[in-house]
């Protein structure tokens, strides 16, 4: 607001002191938010990295397993094997709100299944296909895990970087201004009113 | 709900060892997002696995929109991708490299 384009007048004043006050107690609010926001994302934040270390890790293993039980019992054997899965671990997705941001709340039923659990001969495979099968399931467990604390603190972050946004337009534009405009029309005021004195004291005289 | 896999068949594989039957198997980068635009239709997938390459290789704009999504939550593995985006938001958001 261009302060040429402002009336300077008492009730225009009186509007600008409750803008100021307004603008102030939200500037106010949203450092409190945006503080907490860092808290919670402080609080994620380890736990983030020790999972998606983890979640590399598991990774890393799995393709190994799974690629020395290509090589020994070849590939169509395992993708054969693969397909003679049964029961999908089941997800429920919830969400959950913190300070404002809807996060993912991820349980999921049973990953890990026993060997007469899988669906597969024990006979007609080898342990090479067992053992990639376990470093999968591990790999899934983990990849629920992560995927409720990575989007966690993805939505974290985006909330923390709006806010900021807000709180700075608050703090270097909108008070500034209008605490700009306000003294403008005190000034002004002020100016009217000696001038009104003088213009009375001339009359006298 | 479920967890959904997509990519080619070196990456898929092992998934459907763990149980997993939501499996789209992709050839090539062409492929790839009129597959993804059909998974995200289901209302049955709760996590989405990809491989960094892949997620790489898509559209600006449908990987921000896949980093926005709640239900699916995008998870990628493979290669550095995932924790170096990871890096540049915290960079972006704080201030400061904490990862």
């Amino acid at each position: 607001m261009a302060v040429q384009d402002i009336k300077p007048t008492r009730s225009e004043l009186i509007e600008l002191k409750r803008k100021i006050k307004l603008s102030e107690s939200g500037h106010k609010i949203l450092k409190m938010k945006r503080d907490g926001l860092i808290l919670e994302f402080f609080e994620v934040l380890e736990k983030a990295k020790s999972v998606r270390a983890e979640l590399d890790a598991d990774f890393d293993v799995a393709t190994e397993k799974i690629n020395i039980a290509k090589a020994v019992e070849g590939v169509v054997t395992v993708r054969s094997t693969a397909f003679s899965f049964k029961d999908a671990p089941q997800l429920v997705v919830e969400s959950k709100n913190v300070m404002g941001v809807v996060v993912p709340k991820i349980e999921s039923s049973s990953v890990r299944k026993s060997l007469n659990e899988r669906g597969y001969g024990i006979i007609g495979t080898s342990s090479r296909i067992d053992e990639a099968a376990d470093a999968y399931e591990i790999l899934v467990e983990k990849i629920i895990l992560a995927a409720e604390i990575e989007t966690t603190i993805k939505k974290l972050l985006d909330e923390i970087e709006k806010t900021k946004r807000r709180v700075n337009a608050l703090e270097f534009k909108v008070i500034p201004e209008l605490i700009e405009a306000r003294n403008f029309i005190i000034l002004r005021l002020d100016e009217m009113e000696r001038e009104n004195t003088f213009r009375l004291k001339r009359i006298k005289s | 709900m479920e967890i959904a896999v997509i990519g080619n068949s070196e990456f898929t594989t092992g998934f459907r060892l763990a149980g997993i039957k939501k499996i789209y198997e992709t050839k090539g980068t062409n492929d790839l997002v009129p597959t993804l635009q059909s998974v995200l239709e289901e209302r049955e997938v709760g996590v989405l696995v990809i491989h960094n390459d892949d997620l790489a290789s898509l559209p600006e704009q449908f990987r921000i929109m896949l980093d926005e999504m709640v239900t699916p939550t995008t998870i990628a593995l493979g290669g550095a991708g995932e924790s170096s985006n990871l890096r540049d938001k915290i960079k972006q958001a704080v201030g400061v490299d904490l990862w």
